[in-house]
């Protein structure tokens, strides 16, 4: 069995950035935030290392979603549900912190979304790679037999 | 190696797992979480709800057939159905739509079930112990099976439940649709989703309104003055039944058949000659120890009052006959005064059936039915009567002896114990149980036990017709139909409760007022204080004969009023309406105007909805003056008195002197009443018809301060209540005149259900007195809406309400109807309102479109 950073191919971080502004946008849809860990953990199949999958999946979601602001800014009054928001913590006026709140908390999710993914990918592997090794001693030792 | 790698996983996993609680779990309110704060899902999704295509095709269950609603560019809803059961779930759909939040949080508030929606904080808690204790949600089931048990009887009961059970559909095809873009923003920061709506449920609110409007516990407060006071002369001079110079409601009583209608309203039992009753003076005292009668009062005191102090609790109305119109036609003006909310306690909507039904007005969201408005050919209004209809009986107990037991009919009875649960959102469930006895649940269940063992148990029980199967919905089935006198007459006999004024006129040139409702005709106590009764010959033996209740049509003076005063002359009368009502000075307003003039138009009517002359300040402030000129010598009082010297009486906002009348007026009732207020009665319970009558009568003996070895003229007592005045402004505004400028310190301020936000801030004319109502600096309580119906040479119907249709708060119909109510022009001086569109078919009203009428179609149809 092959690992599988050994089956997917490494992109420049640039690349895996525009994919997970991509994926958060389309998932985000759905109206669940928790998609946005699994933007993470899918941008972290495309990059070797954890600080490029952090990077990758913290600016990809928080993009993502401050174009979603955007939009919603545009079309939907965003600006005054947010200054609404905020005004229940007796801060009116300053919707723009929600909106920067809101990005960031996004940025998180892929972030730590990415980290595991990474994570889990490089654990995975390490079995495959294990086994793989097991297995190839064992054919050895089967030969010189 | 692979240890590392499984540390790592681990490590990354607490990032993930940390921020799904920080976005789930609740941060104080926020009980939705910060997850809410999401792009799309959250709460930006409502900024999109505002927006509708030009025609809303909508499948759902429930509806019979295409039920097109047309939403006006007002917001509201223009349901033209082929069936009753159609249109109804039109209403309910329209009313869950725009209203959803209010209409749960109403009816879990009503239903002692708040603290599942808001958790345990402040009040909650005692809120939904104490609407547990009053029994609301019991009394709506057994309301709901009356109609439920005589719809086969009863046309017009089968009528009601019909549109009952259609509406219920319609609110819950909406909740059963909801999208993230139309869930009220309030149930995604609560964390909330909504429970399917029951019939039950259209009972509990209209239960809570007769609370709200016919409720309370009057007679405790008047024996805990009267345990005070101990003298019953000075009782019956501070707290008259009759306030003087009051112009009762009914100038000409009107009888009806006793043989066509020959009991009670809603079908119960009447007596045509009712017993002789003991004078209140002769009330038993002593019945209530002290120390508990503080705590129960100090408890309710916390309550959540829905629809505000009962002084906010009222309403202008009147109407005038043809001879006093231009057009020869009748004119009607209604303004309801409630607890002002947003979202309001008001939803605009015209139902119409073809041949069937076509009504337009006010309705309350989560109630099938308009409760002011008009149909096709009369028209109608309402106004709180106030009278006391509610007495409390305290049972004798012995709990050593007869643990759980009350003594009544010549044995020991066990209480009635009704297990009452009450869940607490994020808490433990708080067990609870309310005592009923055979007069009633007990009211003081709700306090918590008392440190002495004679208090330990609940004893006092509560008689209020309200707790009765009422029959309001049905009576607005009827009204909702009805087209000419007759029927109004069969309308006003199903209202039995809350006690209104319905006043009417029609396209016939009628004018006639109802003071609706069950009024009790009691034997063996006055129902002015709580009563001990151990047999049942003494209670609400009977009720006034519907045929007799306090009515008038067409009266010689060619006009009727009425504004929450004495309802009838009682030396009239043959019966009894407890209570002393309104004190009467925007009864006595509406007189004087209505007195005045030879023909009014519906831009007079406007105008006197708009009138802000106080005529407690001209009665009163002349003999204030009068005594500074006597005896007055205060510079820094002279220059309060030459804001006052000249002034119209007139409670605008750009002047200084109303602030110091408003002021005045409490300080008048401290220096006179130090009788009252040394025995620890707040002389703001005193009504202002008391002062005026002592003033006028120059009665000595009230006006002489105790508390000095001298003896106090009138002139006396009235400068020390202008230096009090003085002092009093200086310290809450300021020294200057300009600090008290009437528009800096009275403002409106229209505050939402959760608290979220409010609407308006800015200055508010009127004074508490006034017709233009405005309780308190910060009014929370007034016209709720302004309506005047005009039968000139086609019907106008001219509304506004202080809000807007839409529970968003970022919908443009989420305080528009507001800028119409607030905006007074000078000129015309009157505020703004729309005039309703009123046609009778979908087609029609789309054909006269100019695009500006019509915002949007909505078309239900059936979903197999």
């Amino acid at each position: 069995m092959k690992r599988i950073d050994d089956t997917v191919p490494a992109f420049s971080a640039i690349l895996v950035l525009a994919l997970e502004v991509v994926l958060a946008v389309v998932l985000q849809l759905s109206g669940l935030w928790v998609t946005m860990i699994l933007v993470g953990a899918l941008g972290a199949l495309f990059v070797r290392r954890h600080r490029t999958a952090f990077i990758t999946g913290f600016l990809g979601v928080l993009i993502g979603w401050a174009i979603l602001y955007a939009y919603a800014i545009l079309t939907a009054q965003g600006l005054a549900v947010a200054d609404f928001f905020i005004g229940l913590l007796g801060l009116s006026g300053l919707g723009w912190v929600v909106i920067v709140i809101g990005c960031i908390i996004g940025g998180l999710l892929g972030a730590t979304g990415a980290l595991l993914g990474r994570s889990l990918i490089e654990l995975i592997d390490d079995l495959i790679g294990g086994e793989a090794e097991s297995q190839s001693k064992d054919s050895s030792s089967m030969q010189d037999t | 190696m692979m240890k590392r790698k499984v540390a790592n996983l681990g490590l990354s996993l607490i990032g993930p797992v940390v921020l799904i609680i920080l976005l789930t779990m609740p941060i104080g309110p926020l009980a939705g979480g910060l997850g809410i704060l999401q792009p799309v899902g959250g709460i930006f999704d409502v900024g999109k709800g505002v927006t509708h295509p030009d025609t809303e095709r909508v499948y759902v269950p429930g509806v019979q057939s295409e039920t097109r609603i047309i939403v006006d560019e007002w917001g509201i809803p223009h349901i033209y159905g082929q069936t009753i059961e159609d249109a109804f779930f039109g209403l309910g759909y329209m009313h869950a739509r725009d209203r959803l939040f209010q209409m749960v949080m109403q009816n879990y508030l009503a239903a002692g079930r708040i603290s599942e929606v808001i958790g345990g904080m402040g009040y909650a808690i005692e809120s939904d112990k104490f609407q547990r204790s009053i029994g609301l949600a019991r009394a709506a089931e057994a309301t709901y099976r009356w109609y439920v048990d005589n719809a086969a009887t009863n046309p017009d009961v089968n009528y009601s439940l019909r549109a009952i059970n259609a509406h219920v559909a319609g609110v819950n095809a909406f909740i059963n649709s909801m999208t993230s873009e139309n869930t009220p923003i309030e149930f995604k920061i609560l964390g909330f989703t909504p429970e399917p709506w029951t019939p039950v449920d259209t009972f509990i609110w209209a239960k809570m309104m007769t609370w709200g409007l016919s409720g309370g516990v009057r007679d405790l407060y008047r024996e805990m003055i009267r345990a005070k006071i101990q003298n019953s002369t000075m009782y019956s001079e501070m707290f008259p039944d009759y306030w003087p110079y009051t112009v009762p409601i009914i100038p000409e009583q009107y009888n009806l058949s006793l043989s066509e209608y020959d009991d009670a309203p809603g079908g119960y039992p009447a007596s045509v000659v009712p017993p002789a009753v003991p004078a209140a003076a002769e009330a038993q005292t002593d019945l209530i120890p002290q120390e508990k009668l503080d705590r129960i009062l100090s408890v309710l005191s916390s309550v959540i009052d829905f629809f505000g102090p009962m002084e906010v609790v009222g309403s202008n109305s009147w109407a005038v006959n043809g001879s006093m119109t231009s057009t020869g036609e009748a004119i009607l003006a209604n303004d309801p005064h409630l607890s002002l909310q947003a979202p309001s306690l008001w939803y605009e909507a015209h139902i119409v059936v073809p041949g069937v039904l076509n009504v337009q007005g006010g309705t309350l969201p989560g109630t099938p039915g308009v409760l002011i408005g008009h149909t096709a050919n009369i028209s109608w209004g309402m106004t709180n009567v106030g009278a006391d209809v509610l007495d409390i009986f305290v049972e004798q107990v012995e709990p050593a002896n007869h643990p759980g037991q009350y003594f009544y009919n010549g044995e020991w009875r066990d209480f009635e114990i009704v297990d009452e649960p009450i869940h607490v959102k994020g808490g433990a469930t708080i067990d609870f149980n309310v005592s009923w006895s055979v007069h009633g649940p007990c009211i003081d269940s709700v306090v918590p036990t008392f440190s002495l063992d004679e208090y330990s148990t609940p004893n006092l029980s509560m008689n209020w017709t309200g707790l009765s199967v009422t029959h309001e919905i049905l009576s607005l089935g009827i009204l909702n139909r009805a087209n000419n006198l007759t029927d109004y007459f069969d309308a006003m006999y199903w209202w039995d409760s809350p006690p209104h004024n319905f006043i009417y006129a029609d396209t016939e040139g009628n004018i006639a007022i109802t003071v609706a409702g069950r009024f009790p005709i009691r034997s063996g106590y006055s129902g002015y204080f709580p009563v001990q009764a151990t047999n049942d010959s003494v209670g609400m033996v009977s009720n006034i004969p519907y045929a007799f209740n306090p009515r008038s049509v067409n009266p010689s003076q060619c006009y009727l009023q009425s504004a929450n005063q004495k309802s009838i002359d009682p030396s009239t009368y043959g019966f009894t309406i407890l209570g002393a009502q309104d004190p009467g000075y925007r009864g006595r307003r509406i007189n004087e105007l209505l007195d005045a003039v030879t023909t009014v138009t519906a831009e007079d009517m406007m105008r006197f909805h708009a009138d802000v002359l106080d005529v407690s300040a001209r009665e009163i402030l002349p003999y204030v003056l009068a005594a500074w000129s006597a005896v007055g010598s205060n510079a820094s009082v002279q220059i309060m008195v030459d804001e006052l010297v000249g002034w119209d009486y007139r409670m605008e906002v750009d002047v200084a002197a109303p602030t110091i009348w408003t002021v005045l007026m409490d300080e008048l009732r401290d220096v006179i009443f130090d009788e009252a207020t040394d025995l620890g009665v707040s002389a703001g319970s005193i009504g202002l018809p008391v002062v005026e009558w002592m003033l006028k009568e120059n009665i000595t003996h009230y006006f002489d301060d105790q508390s000095t070895p001298g003896v106090e003229s009138r002139d006396d007592i009235l400068v020390v209540a202008l230096e009090h005045t003085l002092a009093t402004l200086t310290a809450d505004f300021g020294p200057s005149v300009d600090d008290w400028i009437y528009g800096d310190r009275h403002t409106i301020y229209i505050g939402h259900l959760a608290g979220l936000t409010y609407i308006g801030g800015g200055a508010h004319r009127g004074g508490r007195y006034t017709l233009n109502v405005g309780w308190s600096w910060e009014v929370r309580g007034g016209p709720s809406r302004r309506m005047v119906v005009d039968y000139g040479t086609s019907p106008d119907y001219y509304v506004t309400y202080p809000g807007g249709q839409s529970q968003n708060m970022f919908s443009p119909h989420w305080d528009d109807l507001f800028d119409l109510w607030y905006a007074f022009d000078t000129v015309t001086e009157h505020y703004g309102y729309y005039l309703e569109y009123n046609f009778t078919t979908a087609a029609l009203f789309e054909g006269a479109d100019d695009g500006t009428m019509i915002e949007y179609a909505l078309v239900l149809l059936p979903r197999s």
